[in-house]
């Protein structure tokens, strides 16, 4: 959950300023009267004590910096994703105790060293296959580049009787090794905790595909690695236990709280805090304190690189529209960040609405969150009257999330980026739509992505292109879609 | 051309047919068969190995010989092989050779096929360097020993290297103008392949599958319907779901395409099978080639029916300095009868319309194989690798299923990759291998597929 702001010791006097804050500001306010709101009344620690210990004194500060940017508004090239605070607008931010404070710093400089490393350097080296650490391992190890295809039957399907419609394209992330996009930014951060010189690895995991992901990597690398997980989600998932277990990980339950999640999460921090010189935290979304959001953003990005690439080489342009679903952000940020600045380029997030979003049973935070701190970062998420986070539901684990990255947030906000939702069911209509007419068994995840076409398609004029990131493959998921579908 | 040698059928009572003696001409089962074989080898050099084919010693005259020797317009390699089939089945084998040698030749069919393998299926697949894998093996040995490299078969769509062969045939059903497609599954990674393809193409699917099978791998049961196949269970296992589906197939002459999934039944299937599985060999030597400029010194690959193992070793088989390895599955121990060794233990006879060896009791009942690794679980074998064996072109040995089951834990451990308890196999063959191999060699192992769908029955195990 929400990092325990009242971790360390007592307030120190410069930060008492901080309590004294404005009124919180809603969603719906706009960034010109937007100031840094530490959310007192709307915030997400439990419980609800003296915030300003624990929250970083430079942003107080410096406040009024941050609203200096606001006449780059409307050009996305000039925008500071992120800026040196690790904000997107007033979004993201590094809100932790300061014990992790050095490590965040630390991971910042090791990564913007090797960022420009010819010898790490990701998608370039992709492309010219030239022996090098980081595209070495992405091409011969995890499987890239990952096709763009030609979803002949879906275009078909979304054919008007007129024989016009968009063509539509999925970016098969589903190939890759251990069958999501996930192991990109796990693949980076292991090589890069190496560079650290770490020696040990720890995540979190809720469903266990980003467990197994790190699991994995670790295994490649002969790391240690540690996997903290509810132990109620380890009863539900006890292949994926055992998986992990097979591969060298040490999977440690966890029984505070509800034994899920958010419980791992706050167990998993722990540990770091405790162990910061030694060990690595794989954060496996771009969720989280400065610099993840952006780490894992950049690792994700050469799915979106590829696909301009391939969309030059397939039909000699770029395309109309991404779409992607969201739940913590990583596949979405990952296919559209080569194309923010390009505004000819529509980009879509769906997120999920699970029961409806009346029930009050969905994931779906950009929709109908409203901005507080999680994890770390301020951004969007669901949170009750009291500012208790509200437990999400949807049929997929990965889009289960009560968060969202802080830079979907601010592309909403800006409106560069536009986000729906679509339920449970609508999903699993998708999942059986595209394993019959296109031999692919989508994630459930992707599903919700793949369900959006239902309403996108008719209002699109004839021959858009249109592409979706399929970004895990389903067979994780047969099981449960077997069940609700009665196939 | 005077054959060099003639042979006899050993079947068994079960398949009622004649002893052949005359070397050019063989009547078998009223179909009348020539058997001829060129070679370059000096005829006047008449030893014979134990299985009578000529004993060459000097691997590049030998791969010569077997080049020469294999046929491929009758299907016959050497003696194994043929088209052992009602005389209903005639017609429609010889109409799929026909339409197999067209595509071949056409450029448009060749362009679609490779879209089709690159974009859907995610090929060319890596050669990946075992890092970890290879460093475990030196560390035995003083630091020495070969460089391991993994074909990645197990990144293609599916998970499996069945798709590469189940798409090509589907093209080819489509360019029939048939809409009806129906093959046999074992443990299901054919059956997927298919209705796969046929959901991507827009063809009806009908899977034959044994009822053991089916309760062996549900999943594979659920995943076939989630892709709209429809799933024909019969009573046993996919031994007898691929006599109903020929069967099925004779009745329904002209109305359906049957999709073989392996390189074995009657010509032309296993040269088609074969042909669309080479895809993987060749691309192996060219990403070999890129490596380290030159061939792998040893290519390994498990054998269940042979598909996969063909399709990498066929690119290599003229190259006499490239040895190829064969794994079959011991099960619980070749003296068991437990087993699926059909190359170390079986009998020649025919089986599902070709000569090839086989696993048959005193009776010459085919006995029912056991393997961990349900793919494996054929009692047959492709008469190719028949040949590739008798002519002393390909090693083969086996690994039982605690072996297997140990190398499917070790290779996750060490490379973080999963491989399907068939493909581990070959891995457990390493464990033999690289304590012989030079310093520096490179060795080539073929993961046919990945082992997610295996993760339940290695959990459940027993640990010795």
């Amino acid at each position: 959950m929400a990092i325990r702001a009242a971790a360390t010791s007592a307030p120190t006097a410069r930060s008492s300023s901080a309590l004294s804050l404005p009124p919180p500001i809603s969603s719906s306010s706009s960034y010109s009267s937007a100031q840094l709101s530490f959310g007192r009344a709307k915030s997400t620690t439990r419980p609800r004590t003296t915030v300003g210990c624990a929250i970083s004194c430079t942003m107080t500060r410096e406040a009024a910096a941050v609203t200096s940017t606001e006449k780059d508004d409307s050009d996305p090239a000039l925008w500071s994703r992120p800026d040196s605070f690790g904000r997107f607008g007033k979004f993201g931010g590094k809100y932790v105790p300061e014990t992790l404070m050095y490590a965040l710093t630390e991971l910042e400089s090791a990564f913007n060293s090797v960022k420009n490393d010819p010898d790490f350097q990701a998608s370039k080296l992709c492309i010219s296959a030239v022996k090098a650490e980081l595209g070495g391992i992405l091409k011969d190890y995890v499987g890239r580049e990952t096709p763009l295809y030609f979803a002949e039957r879906l275009t078909d399907h979304y054919r008007r009787p007129n024989g016009e419609g968009p063509h539509i394209y999925l970016k098969r992330e589903d190939l890759n090794h251990t069958g999501a996009h996930k192991i990109n930014n796990a693949i980076g951060q292991v090589l890069l905790a190496k560079r650290l010189g770490k020696k040990r690895i720890i995540a979190e995991t809720g469903a266990g595909q980003h467990g197994v992901a790190t699991a994995t990597v670790c295994a490649r690398f002969g790391l240690e690695c540690i996997i903290y997980m509810g132990a109620q989600d380890m009863e539900r998932q006890s292949l994926n236990v055992f998986r992990m277990r097979l591969l060298g990980a040490e999977v440690r339950g966890v029984h505070s709280g509800t034994a899920t999640l958010k419980d791992a999460t706050s167990e998993a921090i722990r540990d770091w805090v405790t162990n910061v010189e030694s060990t690595h935290y794989i954060l496996g979304s771009v969720a989280g304190p400065h610099p993840y959001p952006m780490m894992v953003r950049e690792f994700h990005k050469v799915i979106g690189e590829e696909t301009r690439r391939q969309a030059m080489e397939k039909w000699g342009g770029k395309p109309d529209i991404l779409v992607a679903c969201v739940g913590g952000g990583s596949n979405a940020m990952g296919l559209f960040e080569d194309f923010v600045k390009d505004k000819d380029v529509r980009l879509i997030g769906v997120e999920a609405a699970g029961l409806g979003l009346d029930s009050g049973k969905h994931a779906a935070t950009l929709t109908k969150g409203e901005v507080g701190v999680l994890h770390g970062a301020m951004s969007y998420l669901l949170q009750d009257d009291d500012g208790q986070i509200i437990e999400p539901h949807s049929i997929s684990a990965g889009l289960d999330y009560p968060g969202v990255g802080p830079e979907h947030s601010f592309l909403k906000e800006k409106g560069r980026a536009e986000y729906y939702c679509v339920t449970d069911e609508e999903a699993l209509e998708a999942f059986k739509r595209v394993s019959r007419l296109e031999g692919i068994i989508p994630a459930l995840e992707t599903s919700h992505a793949l369900a959006y076409l239902e309403k996108l398609c008719p209002t699109l004029p004839d021959k858009t292109k249109v592409v979706l990131n399929c970004s895990g493959r389903g067979d994780k998921d047969v099981q449960t879609a077997i069940k609700y579908l009665k196939v | 051309m005077t054959s060099l040698f003639h042979f006899k059928t050993t079947a068994g009572h079960r398949h009622n047919y004649p002893q052949v003696v005359c070397p050019n001409h063989a009547v078998i089962g009223g179909n009348r068969h020539v058997m001829t074989s060129k070679s370059t080898v000096n005829p006047s050099v008449l030893r014979l190995n134990k299985y009578g084919t000529p004993a060459i010693d000097s691997p590049k005259e030998r791969v010569a010989w077997v080049v020469d020797t294999k046929s491929p317009s009758t299907g016959k390699f050497g003696r194994f092989g043929g088209k052992f089939v009602a005389e209903t089945l005639i017609s429609a084998l010889e109409e799929l050779e026909v339409v197999f040698h067209q595509v071949l030749q056409d450029p448009e069919f060749q362009e679609e096929l490779t879209t089709a393998l690159k974009d859907y299926v995610g090929r060319e697949t890596p050669l990946y360097y075992a890092e970890r894998l290879t460093a475990h093996y030196k560390a035995q040995n003083m630091g020495r020993g070969p460089d391991i490299y993994i074909k990645r078969e197990d990144l293609a769509h599916l998970g499996a290297h069945k798709m590469n062969n189940a798409l090509a045939q589907a093209i080819i059903a489509k360019r029939m103008g048939l809409t009806a497609v129906i093959a046999a599954t074992g443990a299901g990674q054919h059956g997927i392949a298919t209705a796969a393809a046929c959901a991507k193409f827009g063809l009806s699917c009908t899977i034959f599958m044994g009822t053991a099978d089916m309760e062996k791998q549900p999943s594979s049961v659920d995943l076939m319907n989630l892709l709209g196949a429809k799933v024909r269970p019969t009573a046993g296992s996919f031994k007898d779901a691929t006599s109903d589906s020929i069967r099925d197939w004779t009745e329904k002459l002209g109305e359906v395409y049957y999709l073989a999934g392996t390189a074995v039944g009657p010509h032309p299937c296993p040269t088609m099978v074969r042909e669309f599985q080479s895809v993987i060999g060749r691309e192996t030597r060219r990403q070999a080639a890129e490596k380290w400029g030159g061939t792998p010194d040893a290519v390994v690959a498990c054998v269940g029916s042979g598909s996969n193992a063909l399709g990498i070793f066929h690119e290599f088989v003229r190259d006499p300095t490239v040895r190829l390895i064969g794994v079959e599955a011991a099960g619980f121990g070749l003296n068991t009868g437990k087993h699926a060794a059909t190359l170390a233990a079986g009998e020649v006879g025919v089986y599902h319309g070709a000569m090839s060896y086989l696993l048959q009791d005193e009776e010459g009942q085919i006995t029912c194989p056991h393997s961990v690794g349900v793919g494996m679980e054929y009692p047959g074998v492709a008469p190719e690798l028949s040949f590739l064996k008798e002519t002393g072109r390909m090693e083969f040995y086996s690994a039982s299923d605690e072996e297997a089951v140990e190398a499917y834990r070790r290779v996750a451990r060490l490379e973080g990759i999963l491989p399907a308890l068939e493909a581990s196999h070959a891995f457990a063959y390493l464990e033999k291998l690289c304590p012989t191999m030079p310093d520096g060699a490179k060795i080539i192992i073929s993961c046919s597929g990945r082992g997610e769908k295996d993760t339940e029955t290695v959990f459940n195990y027993p640990i010795s």
